[in-house]
């Protein structure tokens, strides 16, 4: 369960470049419940999930984890509760290390990291039954580097190392958009798959509102820092694209949509 | 080469193995341009001598060196990681203090080991020419020294440090504290340069403080050298690449300066390193160029 309480993030304080990025967000998302986020760019969507993860510190407000405030933990800290997996396949692996040594990296996350060898045969065994379950063939390629894989290999891997260790909450930002269609439509079904099997608490941040309405329980928009829209159920249910939109249009009043990127998909 | 320079070159090698396994560990693992060594190469040779001549048990001696290398590491990582000083300059603030703690540590410019016991006296007189038995006992402490390494980076602890230099923002995201890695790597790092100052300064009789200059171009030559002649694939093969890197490039230097026709003194040395650096590290580029202009000619 996560609990968001009027959290407040404003980059570049007191310089003219000046922005508030995040105006007071409450949100509470029940235990299992996966959220779809979406919103314009510059609407604070990323913003957001940082805050979660720890990237960035909220300067008021207060962010809870199962109970447990954390709004003052730092990323690696908060490592132990939340997994991740980013829009930049680079940037969500280590491109120089081996898949497996990347695998055993993820598999420690939440732990005291000992003098114990990282790689051992039964963690080996135990990786290898793990990448298997992927269906790509990744599981004879545990020693290649993990930048040998393409993009969608790599997203792949990421979404399984975010369950190797075992946490509660899953943060996906744009985990799809760096992909071709065919790949996105992949990692996205592998995607349910994994939250529905582990139970996740999730949180997916998309461009595209088809995405956002397809996948997970409940959407929410986010609109120059605050969330102007949250619906779930029946009421999700019965939306489409078009409707989405109005009802955003709505909510700022009858202000147009200048942002093609959300029309998108 | 006579007998005497080649094994010369071979212990030099050995002695600077340790540098190049320091340099390894900062600029690769951590990826952290760490000029410190030039300051913690001549720290360990002055606190390992300062320490002989009061009497002190050379392995001791040794330890201390290494010791206090370690501090200088820490020191370099504290000005980048806590006051967020840009990391080559801030190495270059501590070799610079390090130039005037070694004079303190020494009270003179150098010091002089003729008569002291070394880590290497009990090995004298055992049958093997002093010109082996030097090669021989650093090798045994390199040989220790890779070994200890490559498994201490094959620890859960050491993939964290390497995933900090790779990645930091995704070593984050996995728990990963990587101001600590950073913190303990350096330490790693400067600890082995000064181990190395520490033989240093017993193989060779004398601890000065001008020894450290270039250094870090040596170690940097070796780690270039090694990857080149050895591209591993394994982390053991990449700290023995640094090893044969080191040796390689004392050799290579020994030749050239016993070649009486390119006419080199020895005063030359550290002008032939900075080019053979440069050159190693133009050549990759220029041969990715090369292959670029041939594949648009097809």
């Amino acid at each position: 369960m996560i609990t968001v309480n009027g959290i407040h993030v404003t980059f570049g304080r007191g310089t003219p470049l000046e922005k508030h990025a995040l105006r007071g967000v409450d949100l509470t998302i029940p235990e299992g419940q996966f959220v779809t986020v979406i919103g314009s760019n510059g609407a604070g969507k990323s913003t957001f999930l940082g805050a979660l993860a720890g990237d960035v510190i909220a300067e008021s407000g207060s962010i809870a984890i199962d109970g447990t405030d954390v709004t003052r933990w730092a990323t690696p800290k908060r490592a132990s509760l939340v997994a991740r997996v980013f829009q930049d396949p680079m940037v969500g692996s280590c491109t120089a290390l081996t898949i497996e040594e990347n695998m055993a990296l993820a598999a420690a996350r939440g732990r005291k990291r000992g003098l114990g060898f990282a790689l051992s045969g039964d963690r080996r065994r135990h990786f290898r039954d793990r990448i298997a379950e992927l269906g790509l063939g990744l599981e004879n390629r545990l020693h290649d580097r993990m930048g040998l894989l393409s993009g969608g290999q790599r997203q792949a891997v990421s979404l399984l190392m975010a369950t190797l260790a075992g946490s509660k909450i899953l943060l996906l930002d744009e985990h799809t958009a760096a992909l071709d269609p065919g790949t996105a439509e992949f990692v996205l079904g592998l995607t349910r798959r994994i939250v529905q099997e582990n139970r996740l608490t999730t949180l997916m941040v998309t461009h595209s509102m088809r995405q956002a309405l397809d996948y997970g329980d409940r959407t929410v928009m986010l609109h120059e820092g605050r969330i102007v829209l949250d619906v779930s159920g029946e009421q999700r249910a019965g939306l489409d694209v078009p409707h989405l939109l109005a009802l955003f249009a709505r909510q700022r009043g009858g202000e147009e949509i200048a942002d093609d990127s959300l029309l998108i998909g | 080469m006579s007998e005497i320079a080649f094994f010369g070159a071979v212990e030099i090698g050995l002695v600077y193995a340790l540098v190049a396994l320091g340099v390894y560990l900062s600029f690769r693992v951590l990826d952290f341009p760490d000029l410190t060594v030039d300051g913690s190469f001549p720290l360990g040779a002055a606190v390992c001598a300062t320490l002989l001549v009061a009497g002190v048990n050379p392995w001791l001696a040794s330890l201390a060196a290494a010791l206090a290398g370690a501090v200088a590491g820490l020191v370099t990582a504290t000005l980048n990681v806590r006051f967020k000083i840009l990391h080559l300059l801030a190495s270059i603030l501590t070799m610079i203090a390090l130039f005037s703690v070694n004079l303190r540590v020494m009270g003179r410019p150098n010091v002089a080991l003729l008569m002291q016991d070394t880590v290497l006296t009990p090995f004298y007189g055992l049958g093997l020419p002093d010109h082996m038995v030097r090669p021989l006992v650093v090798a045994v402490v390199v040989v220790a020294v890779v070994l200890l390494l490559a498994r201490f980076l094959g620890s859960e602890f050491g993939l964290a440090m390497r995933a900090t230099g790779v990645n930091a923002r995704m070593a984050r995201a996995q728990g990963v504290e990587t101001d600590f890695h950073i913190y303990t790597g350096m330490a790693l790092s400067n600890g082995l340069c000064a181990l190395a100052g520490a033989l240093f300064a017993q193989t060779n009789g004398f601890a000065d403080v001008t020894t450290g200059i270039g250094t870090i171009v040596v170690g940097l030559a070796a780690v270039i050298v090694g990857e080149t002649v050895l591209p591993a694939r394994t982390m053991l093969w990449a700290l023995v690449g640094c090893v044969v890197g080191s040796i390689l490039y004392r050799l290579a230097v020994q030749l050239a300066l016993s070649a009486d026709v390119i006419g080199l003194q020895a005063s030359d040395l550290n002008l032939v390193t900075a080019v053979l650096v440069a050159v190693a590290l133009i050549l990759p580029r220029v041969r990715l160029k090369a292959g670029r202009k041939t594949e648009a000619a097809r």
